[in-house]
Formats: C-alpha cells, sequence, structure tokens
C-alpha cells in the first residue's frame, strides 16, 4: 500500500486520460466520456487504439501518446489489459488511476487474483494511487469527475450539496444517488472503491475530513481491510471533532469463529467489534437504510444539542403523544411546563389549548399561533430542542410556516425537527421546509432515533472538546 | 518470570497454553489484581506455600491433559491449615492417577481462596481488522445464556473499561441491587486495562479468558486465568 495521502488528483484533476473510450452505444467507455463532457471542466483525453475521434474528441491510441501531463486515467478495458495500459500510464508519470473493469480477485478465479496482484504490484512501482479495480469510482459534484458509469436518464444526478458518500456497494452507492437527486438531497463527493486493492475508506476518510466541500460523510462499510482497523479509528477521531461520520455496517449477522480456543472468542461476533470500534472513534452508526439519511439531514442542518430536554409543539394531541413516547425511548426527557412559561402561554393562546409540554395548539391553530408560541418557548435555557408536529391538514397551515420555523430556527440556533404526515401538500411542506434546512420526518419514532443520533454525536464533541 | 520468559516456556515445551499459574502470574505482571497463586510439586510444598498466602486456600491440580479439574477429582476447596491441605493434595494425587492414569501432572496450584462476590468475566482477543480487543460480561448465565458482553478496541483508558461495564444490558447489577452490593468499578477497570496491555505488548497471545473475577465494594480478584497462544 503506497503512503502519504494526496488523492487530490482523483477528485479534481486538471486533465483525465479515458483508457477504452468508444463512441458505441450502451457501452460503459460512452457513458463515461458523455459524463465527462456533460460536466467537467478540465481537459479529456479519449484513448482507444482503434478510434482517431471520439464524440468529437481527439483520440490517442495509448496514454503515452497523450502530449500534456494527465493527471488522472480512467481504465475501462477489459482487465487481461488492465496491466499493460496501467504500465504505459505510470511511464506517462500519471498519478491516480481509476479501475473501472472487472474481472479480478472477486471473479474468485487465480487468473482474476493474478491480474489484481500484477495491477496492484504497477501501482507500487510506478506510484500510482489506484481506486478499484471493479468499482463505479467517483461521482464528484463540485469537479465533475463522474465515472458512474449509469446514463442519466438511469440513474439521476443530485444537486450539489455538503454531503459525501463513501461506498463499498457499488450498487448501493447509485441507489442511494438516484434516490438522493429525487428527493433532492444534495451531495459532495461520492466514491464506490471496489476490491480497495490500494485507497480505502482509511484513506479517503481522512481526505474528506480535510474537504472543505465534505460537512459530513456516510459510509457504507461490509468490512475494513485486515489490519486497518486501529488507523480508520485513529483517521474518524481527527474528522469528527469537525464533521460527523454516520455508517453503515452489512454483514452483521457473521459470526466468530464456533471452535474458538476461549470463551471471548466464541463469543465475540465481527459485527460487536465493530460497533465497539465505531463507538471508540465517535461514528453514528446507521442501522437501517432510513436511518442513513435520516441522520444525515439532521446531523447536516441542526447545531448540536446542549441538553436532552425537548419540548413538542404540535397540533395533534396524538402526535404530541407518539413524540412523548418515542423521544422518552431514546433517552429524552420531556420537562414539564414551568408555572411561569404556563403563565406567559396562556396570556397569548385561547383557553382551549393545553400548555402543558406537548404544548397543542389544537386543530383551530395557524402559523401565527405555532410562531408566538415558539418565540415564548426558544429563548428559555430550560428548552434543548423542539419537535414541532405540523400536520398540515388544519385550515389554518399555510406555506408562511416554513418562514417562520426557518427564521426561528436561525435566531435561536437550537436543533428543530418537523413531524409532517400526509399526501401531496405534506410533501410540499416537507420539501419547502427542508430546503430550508428544518429536517422533516414522517413518523415521531423516525424523528426520535433522528434526534438521538444528533445527541450522541453532540456528546461526543463535548467530550472531545 | 516475565512474561516472555513464560511465553517462551511455554512454546519450548510445545504448549499452546499457559498453564494456570503462568496465567495468574503474567496476568498480575500488567497490574491486574489476582488472588495469590503458585504451583506446588508435592504435599508438602504445597503446605508451605499455603502457610506464605496464608488460609483458606484452595487446590487444583494442573495438568497439559487435564481439562475439566473436578471431574477427575482434582479440585479441593476450604482447606485452613497446613494438614489439611497436606491431606488434600495426597487425595488429589490418587484421584488423579486413578481417574485420568495417562494425563501428565504438572504440579498442584495452591491458590488463595476468594471470598464470595460478584462474579464477571473479563476477555481479550486479536481481531485480523482492529488487532487486540477486549470484553467484559457478567459472569455465569449473563455470559452463557444472554451473551450480554462489551467490547472495546485496545488500547484502553480508564474511562473506556468504565464505560463498557455501562455497556451491558445488566449494568445496574453493577450498582448494587437488593442483597448485591455495588463493585469497586476502578478495580475492576484494572483488570480490563491488564488485558488489553498483555494482548498489545505480547503479540504471542491469541486469546484469553480471566473468569471469574470476582469484584467486591471494594477491589476485585482473578480467580481463574486461561491465556492461549497462537498456535
Amino acid at each position: 500500500m503506497s503512503t502519504g495521502n494526496d488523492l487530490n488528483c482523483f477528485f479534481n484533476p486538471r486533465s483525465v486520460a479515458i483508457i477504452g473510450a468508444t463512441s458505441k452505444k450502451g457501452k460503459v467507455g460512452r457513458v463515461i466520456l458523455e459524463n465527462f463532457i456533460k460536466r467537467f471542466k478540465g481537459r479529456i483525453y479519449p484513448v482507444n487504439p482503434k478510434y482517431s475521434e471520439v464524440l468529437g474528441l481527439k483520440c490517442f491510441p495509448i496514454v503515452k501518446d497523450i502530449p500534456d501531463p494527465v493527471d488522472l486515467v480512467i481504465i475501462v478495458v477489459p482487465a487481461p489489459i488492465v496491466p499493460t495500459v496501467l504500465k504505459d500510464a505510470g511511464e506517462k508519470g500519471v498519478k491516480a488511476a481509476i479501475i473501472i473493469s472487472g474481472g479480478f480477485r472477486e471473479t474468485g478465479t487465480e487468473e482474476g487474483k493474478r491480474l489484481e496482484e500484477e495491477i496492484r504490484k504497477i501501482g507500487i512501482e510506478y506510484g500510482i494511487r489506484i481506486i478499484g479495480p471493479n468499482c463505479l469510482g467517483i461521482y464528484d459534484n463540485w469537479s465533475g469527475v463522474d465515472t458512474f458509469f449509469l446514463p442519466d436518464e438511469k440513474m439521476r444526478r443530485p444537486p450539489r450539496g455538503y454531503i459525501s458518500f463513501i461506498s463499498q456497494s457499488g450498487a448501493f452507492a447509485s441507489a442511494l444517488l438516484d434516490w438522493m437527486a429525487y428527493n433532492n438531497i444534495g451531495i459532495s463527493r461520492a466514491i464506490s472503491y471496489g476490491n480497495k486493492i490500494d485507497v480505502d475508506d482509511v484513506d479517503l476518510i481522512e481526505f474528506l475530513g480535510k474537504d472543505e466541500k465534505t460537512k459530513i460523510i456516510v459510509m457504507y462499510i461490509e468490512a475494513i481491510k485486515d489490519g486497518r482497523g486501529k488507523l480508520f479509528i485513529e483517521n474518524v477521531r481527527k474528522v469528527v471533532k469537525n464533521k460527523p461520520v454516520i455508517v453503515f455496517k452489512a454483514g452483521k449477522t457473521a459470526r466468530g469463529s464456533k471452535a474458538a480456543a476461549s470463551h471471548t472468542a466464541a463469543l465475540a461476533g465481527n459485527y460487536d467489534i465493530y460497533r465497539a470500534a465505531f463507538r471508540q472513534a465517535g461514528i453514528v452508526e446507521a442501522t437501517s437504510f432510513d436511518e442513513i439519511m435520516d441522520f444525515a439531514k439532521v446531523l447536516l442542518t441542526q447545531p448540536l444539542l446542549r441538553g436532552n430536554r425537548v419540548f413538542i409543539v404540535t397540533d395533534a394531541g396524538g402526535i404530541g403523544v407518539m413524540l412523548t413516547d418515542a423521544l422518552t425511548k431514546e433517552g429524552f426527557e420531556i420537562p414539564v411546563t414551568p408555572p411561569d412559561l404556563k403563565e406567559e402561554l396562556r396570556k397569548v393562546l385561547p383557553p382551549h389549548c393545553i400548555v402543558e409540554n406537548p404544548i397543542d395548539l389544537t386543530g383551530d391553530a395557524d402559523d401565527d399561533r405555532y410562531r408566538t408560541v415558539l418565540e415564548k418557548l426558544l429563548p428559555k435555557p430550560y428548552v434543548d430542542a423542539v419537535v414541532v408536529g405540523a400536520l398540515p391538514q388544519i385550515p389554518g397551515m399555510t406555506f408562511k410556516i416554513v418562514d417562520y420555523l426557518s427564521e426561528l430556527k436561525d435566531k435561536y440556533g437550537k436543533p428543530m425537527l418537523v413531524i409532517d404526515i400526509g399526501s401531496e401538500e405534506a410533501v410540499k411542506f416537507k420539501v419547502e421546509l427542508e430546503n430550508r434546512g428544518i429536517p422533516v420526518y414522517e413518523s415521531p419514532e423516525r424523528a426520535a432515533r433522528a434526534l438521538r443520533a444528533l445527541y450522541l454525536y453532540s456528546i461526543y464533541r463535548k467530550k472531545v472538546g | 518470570m516475565g512474561p516472555k520468559q513464560i511465553i517462551t516456556n511455554a512454546f519450548k515445551e510445545g504448549r499452546t497454553k499457559l498453564l494456570e499459574h503462568e496465567a495468574i502470574e503474567i496476568v498480575k505482571y500488567y497490574g491486574a489484581p489476582v488472588a495469590e497463586a503458585r504451583l506446588a510439586k508435592t504435599p508438602e510444598e504445597a503446605a508451605i506455600i499455603a502457610d506464605e498466602i496464608g488460609y483458606p486456600v484452595v487446590l487444583k491440580v494442573v495438568s497439559p491433559d487435564i481439562s475439566h479439574k473436578s471431574d477427575v477429582g482434582g479440585v479441593i476447596i476450604g482447606l485452613h491449615n497446613r494438614e489439611q491441605v497436606v491431606n488434600a493434595a495426597r487425595r488429589i494425587f490418587d484421584n488423579v492417577a486413578k481417574n485420568a492414569p495417562s494425563a501428565r501432572v504438572t504440579g498442584l496450584l495452591v491458590q488463595k481462596q476468594a471470598e464470595k462476590g460478584l462474579e464477571v468475566i473479563v476477555g481479550g482477543l486479536r481481531d485480523s481488522v482492529f488487532g487486540p480487543v477486549v470484553m467484559f460480561g457478567l459472569g455465569g448465565i449473563f455470559v452463557e445464556v444472554l451473551k450480554d458482553v462489551s467490547f472495546r478496541v485496545a488500547p484502553i483508558t480508564e474511562d473506556d473499561a468504565i464505560e463498557m461495564m455501562c455497556e451491558i444490558k445488566a449494568a445496574k447489577i453493577l450498582e448494587g441491587f437488593r442483597n448485591i452490593p455495588p463493585v469497586d468499578k476502578k478495580s475492576l477497570a484494572k483488570v480490563i486495562i491488564a488485558a488489553s496491555k498483555l494482548l498489545e505488548e505480547n503479540p504471542e497471545i491469541d486469546s484469553l479468558d480471566l473468569n471469574p473475577v470476582i469484584a467486591y465494594p471494594t477491589g476485585a480478584v482473578v480467580v481463574d486465568a486461561r491465556v492461549i497462544l497462537k498456535k
């Protein structure tokens, strides 16, 4: 494995060569070239001995024929040819390669293993950092590097944002990106590293930790490379002082060896050890697909929690009760409204409203009633976070609430989550609120889990200073 | 004998497991409180050791070939004086000769008998990804049936060790419950930290169980230690 960690050539190259570029429809070499033509601002060099021109760009037979320096090569040729083209790139002085091609160790064949070992050695010999093989590579929303060989109409590209995503699974990465695009959630950089013969999670965490375009890192991990666990913990620890890291670990059910010589070895499931490591590193662990994005949106948009006391403001009593149960289960306190605040609230609310926590503004509430109450509530020192139940079915609810809530969130700097359940109208509210940095959840339980994730991260940050 | 020498000796003798007194010795070396234990070759020697470490004591046969000592009559507890120790030692040698005639007998372990307390287990193993890992749990059914244990990647601090204790589902029992007094977490932390150091500093060690460790309102002792070496 190469040392040093300048992965910048992968994400911000000035020039790229696409080895195996073609104009043949449906081919990976064409999709990637099209992606680059569409979004990449640097120089693009198609490489393929069969053509002199591809999609209007001059095509070179081999990388060494390109007259200018090349920062990054993207390799999509069949596995047996990869060593040759990689060597060419090395002789040209290229320092970064993304190998999309499959047909290596993952095939389980001797030949696949041998080829993989060969390219690993070439990488070390020429000092080329390698992502892959057998991967989707990089989708970078800022530089336009996009080696995800799935056409736009099959996988929509999400808008620019600040969530970066590292995935061991290519399919999961592309599905999540497509889903994020559909839900209008922004992405910064996404990496699928496949067989990770060189660049792995540990290197990528370090790079994204220093990246100013990344405010939160989400990872899908199946397994960390042998012997890299300690460095993984060390690198994550540095990163989480500034930005949260959310990890989803797949492959939870693999157990330790049953024939283990000691009791301890028999008890230690692989996942138990990962969980312990995540905890020690300050990682927020997502345990389901839903949680990945539920956690990401609250951690991306909300300030840290100073304590665990939550007030609930709702237009529906039922949601208030559900929230109380869900939040209590996650370890939050739902304090009784103190007498002085009760007095203040009674003065400004109609007599049928309930000023106990959950504060129930009832079905005749309107946006102004929310604002009035939240203005009283948010400045109080005993309020650490507010969950707003804003069911849009009541007649008094309009889009003014979006402005109100976002103003209040900025003014008081306390976490604010919204519960919003319903059909098209509810979805409209959700989109508007989330565009303004207020995370919206469809169920009290999911909101409570998300707030818990924010709380755990807040505690960790406090601990490490 | 230091840890390195104990391990070297074991390898020389072709063993992949330390003998009880070696295991206790090595755990003690890394700062864990242990129930004092020494090896005696004869009943008379056992009595001398018992006098030195103080009564009551327990005698256990030490043999690389016997893993279930009680089954062959190889354990006698509650010995309060010289005479009892000498008699018990003879009985153990007889029992073993009769019930496990082909077993090699290294000698007898003379160990200070620990008072009753809360039994916990501390363990350690080497993970291919994370390296040394330590484990904590309550003994008995908690670990056997419920697998109620917590883990940390080594090295660990005292805070980590205390967090591990708070993390198990039965954590409240450590705080004291009805007739169970609260335990001394700082003493238990010393045991977990010892397990962590032992693995960090001796790459030849593959895994270990300290089971049971008995925890008291003040203090804790490692009563039984099993240390497995890499093959």
